[in-house]
């Protein structure tokens, strides 16, 4: 079996053999640049880069994982993103979507990663148990994730760690960890990282971080928790259309109630979007059909790091005062009162010392020359 | 015999405390960009002489007396007293190292007015007995002989004669009912009578009737410097009586910035009424009469100038747009220094700080900022409207013998006027 090597064609030869139209293509490269928050400017840009970019060799590595990643991918309802997405990358090793199985599978990750020796990108989806861990835990074709993934990224050009799970440890991580789960950000350190976080993570989102590679040959700009800052750069908070009712103090208090009905704020019934980073509120889920909040759920956090073990899911984050509106107002009225007495003694104190003043006279200035 | 002590220092200390004063104490974040913004700090580099530090002893009292943690302080014994000591040791700070320039109030990001602070601050140092000998001897003298420099009318008499004989024309003096009484300062008589040649020239030339007061000439404010209201209500009192005397509509206050704050701004407040009258800077009048095409010129000056905004005009007072409106006129090669109008650096000369001998080696520290930026933009002359500005200008100048002459606007615009065709 001769090696498989990157095909030579280029994206655009490829998808027009597809019976992509040219002016499909444009479309899909407006979405993109768009979904990237990139100037629409750059769209041409994009399409020429895209038509000319030769597909790069993916290998996509599944450790503990519940492949609710790769559902996420797959399932997606918008399908000329996502079934261009899999054309745009040549797919040579990924459990649940090849068809070879056993040896042949894992001769095909090794032929991949030789012929593309510093160039392919290795997709990780699940937490690995660590070095220390029991290397039983989880195997594939016996050995360890630990070994497989060690192996497998060494020549790689960079990695994207697909879900919480492999981003930042995940379920398998939450407490007491008994597998000793680690992220892919904890294990490798000397190629690039690139966390896509979630639980599972927004398909748009993983095909626009492989778009931006093919675009732009790099990976794009990231916070601090290494995810691209063009999807995880603002709060579900502030992007929620919910955000009004929080901002005039409307909330649901049950899943029942009047307010949850009127569609008020889910801060007080455990809402984490304040905390949450992610891109649910503006690209939603299905094809843009909805999203948990819009569902009527409070967001889980899933994007974060620990969110398994960030307190209850239905806790609020905090919640500083629960004072009814008159307590307030006559807390208020009291500090006004008080306020209003000290300010009252220190007026008098000041017209006390202006009373008592003496005026300065020129013989009292002589006295000091 | 009363005199200055400790105690009636603290009182007056404790009656300048106001809501806004105890809010810009509240509020200071301890950012410390009132230093970036003090040509006494950057020239010297020494932290004493950060804006907000000038103020601790008035910070003190109101942190002892009107606040909580202050008092509490006090039942434990804790609070930091303002002692005798403390505040001979201020008065170099509050008096030798600040013009009360007022950039540190207009880059407060909190939006502190600490000038206004130094200058209660002053009220309080008077009262102790800490104010600078100079000052004292300038304010004594102000009252006892109607100007700090001690001049009599009978020297303003002899400038008078001279400015008659050498532009032909009559010096009005004690004339009820004319338009404008034009007050001066000691320093224009003395150091810088082409001034009231100037007006003379240019208020004939625009047909304005003005006067001059034998009653009272002088409009510099020595209580304003040192910091006493007492003494500064009476030397504003004696202008408002000048001004009544002759029912003079419109007072011009000197080219002098202190003095324009004084009359212009603090003048009402001291005496506890208004004015029957208005009050304006000789540059406000210009640019009217320039605006009414009352000021006719020929010719321009060729050279490059550039101007210096003194701090009471042009940041405390916000007259900034009128003297570039004149520079205009009779200019034609005008660059602006790079930071003016309300963010200029001040001269280093205002705010008593000149009357001060002690503080001259200060004073030439704080001009190094004035200098950089001359050097900058490099004019073969200086422009400036306020003769402490100007003699600090030329002081400064010449001490590190830089060769750029320093002219008044008003004389530049009279020496540009169209002479008037003779037997009209």
């Amino acid at each position: 079996m001769a090696a498989r090597k990157t095909p030579e064609k280029t994206l655009g030869e490829s998808l027009r053999d597809h019976g992509l139209s040219r002016r499909g293509f444009l479309k899909f490269c407006a979405a993109t640049t768009s979904m990237m928050a990139l100037p629409p400017s750059l769209a041409p840009a994009i399409a020429a880069a895209l038509e000319t970019a030769k597909r790069p060799s993916v290998i996509w590595l599944s450790f503990q994982e519940c492949t609710g990643c790769t559902e996420s991918l797959t399932r997606s309802h918008a399908p000329t993103l996502e079934d261009l997405i899999l054309d745009f990358i040549s797919l040579d090793y990924h459990h649940t979507l090849q068809a070879a199985a056993g040896e042949a599978a894992e001769e095909a990750r090794l032929q991949a990663m030789e012929a593309n020796k510093g160039e392919y990108l290795v997709i990780v989806d699940g937490s690995i148990p660590g070095p220390d861990a029991n290397p039983g835990f989880s195997t594939v074709a016996g050995h360890s994730n630990y070994q497989t993934l060690m192996e497998t990224v060494e020549h790689a050009a960079a990695v994207i760690a697909v879900g919480t799970c492999a981003a930042f440890g995940g379920i398998p991580q939450a407490k007491p960890n008994p597998t000793g789960a680690m992220s892919v950000m904890d294990l490798v350190k000397d190629k690039p990282v690139v966390n896509v976080s979630g639980c599972p993570p927004i398909p748009m989102v993983i095909t626009g971080v492989l778009a931006h590679y093919l675009v732009f040959g790099r990976l794009p700009e990231l916070d601090s928790y290494g995810r691209p800052l063009a999807f995880y750069g603002q709060s579900i908070h502030d992007r929620c259309y919910r955000r009004p009712f929080y901002d005039r103090g409307l909330f649901a208090e049950s899943f029942d109630d009047e307010g949850a009905k009127l569609g008020w704020c889910l801060y007080r019934l455990g809402c984490k979007g304040p905390s949450t980073y992610n891109a649910c509120a503006t690209m939603k889920w299905n094809d843009g059909t909805s999203w948990p909040i819009e569902s009527g759920h409070p967001c889980l956090g899933c994007s974060e790091p620990s969110f398994w073990d960030a307190g209850g899911f239905y806790e609020p984050l905090s919640v500083p005062l629960t004072l009814r509106p008159e307590t307030l107002l006559q807390a208020g009225a009291v500090g006004a009162v008080v306020g209003g007495g000290l300010a009252a003694l220190a007026r008098k104190k000041v017209k006390d010392a202006a009373g008592t003043r003496q005026p300065v006279t020129v013989e009292e200035l002589e006295q000091k020359l | 015999m009363s005199e200055l002590t400790l105690e009636r220092g603290l009182a007056a200390f404790r009656a300048e405390i106001d809501a806004p004063t105890a809010a810009f104490f509240s509020s200071c974040v301890h950012c410390g960009i009132c230093a970036q913004s003090c040509p006494f700090y950057l020239e010297t580099g020494d932290p004493k002489y950060t804006p907000i530090l000038k103020l601790e002893p008035l910070r003190l009292i109101w942190e002892n007396e009107f606040t909580l943690l202050g008092k509490l302080k006090g039942l434990l014994g804790l609070q930091r007293k303002v002692t005798d000591a403390m505040l001979a040791e201020w008065e170099e700070l509050l008096y030798d190292s600040c013009s009360m320039c007022g950039r540190c109030s207009m880059v407060c990001p909190v939006g502190n007015d600490l000038a206004y602070m130094i200058r209660k601050s002053r009220e309080g140092m008077v009262q102790s007995g800490h104010a600078p000998e100079g000052l004292i001897s300038a304010s004594v003298r102000a009252i006892k002989t109607g100007s700090p420099m001690g001049l009599q009318w009978k020297t303003l008499a002899v400038q008078i004669k001279h400015v008659e004989d050498s532009t032909g024309l009559k010096v009005p003096v004690d004339q009820v009912g004319a338009d404008y009484l034009v007050m001066l300062s000691s320093m224009e008589v003395i150091n810088f009578p082409e001034y009231l040649e100037a007006i003379t020239k240019i208020f004939d030339h625009a047909g304005v009737t003005w006067t001059l007061s034998t009653q009272c000439f002088e409009a510099t404010n020595a209580g304003i410097q040192i910091g006493n209201k007492d003494i500064a209500a009476q030397l504003v009192e004696r202008v408002v009586a000048a001004a009544e005397t002759l029912k003079a509509p419109n007072v011009i206050s000197p080219e002098c910035g202190h003095a324009f704050t004084a009359i212009r701004w603090e003048g009402p407040n001291l005496i506890g009424r208004a004015y029957p009258f208005r009050v304006f800077h000789i540059i406000e009048v210009l640019e009217e009469l320039r605006v009414a095409g009352r000021i006719k010129t020929e010719g321009k000056e060729m050279d490059r100038l550039s101007l210096h905004d003194p701090c009471n005009l042009a940041r405390k007072s916000g007259v900034i747009q009128q003297q570039r409106n004149l520079m205009d006129l009779v200019a034609d090669n005008f660059v602006d220094l790079k930071e003016h109008g309300k963010y200029q650096w001040c001269c280093g000369a205002g705010g008593g700080v000149s009357s001060n001998e002690r503080a001259e080696p200060l004073k030439m520290a704080a001009f190094k900022r004035k200098k950089a930026q001359i050097e900058e933009v490099a004019p073969e002359r200086m422009v400036t409207m306020c003769a402490t500005c100007r003699t600090q200008l030329e002081e400064g100048l010449e001490e590190f013998n830089m060769d750029i002459p320093v002219v008044g606007l008003t004389e530049m615009i009279a020496d540009h006027l169209v002479e008037k065709e003779t037997g009209s």
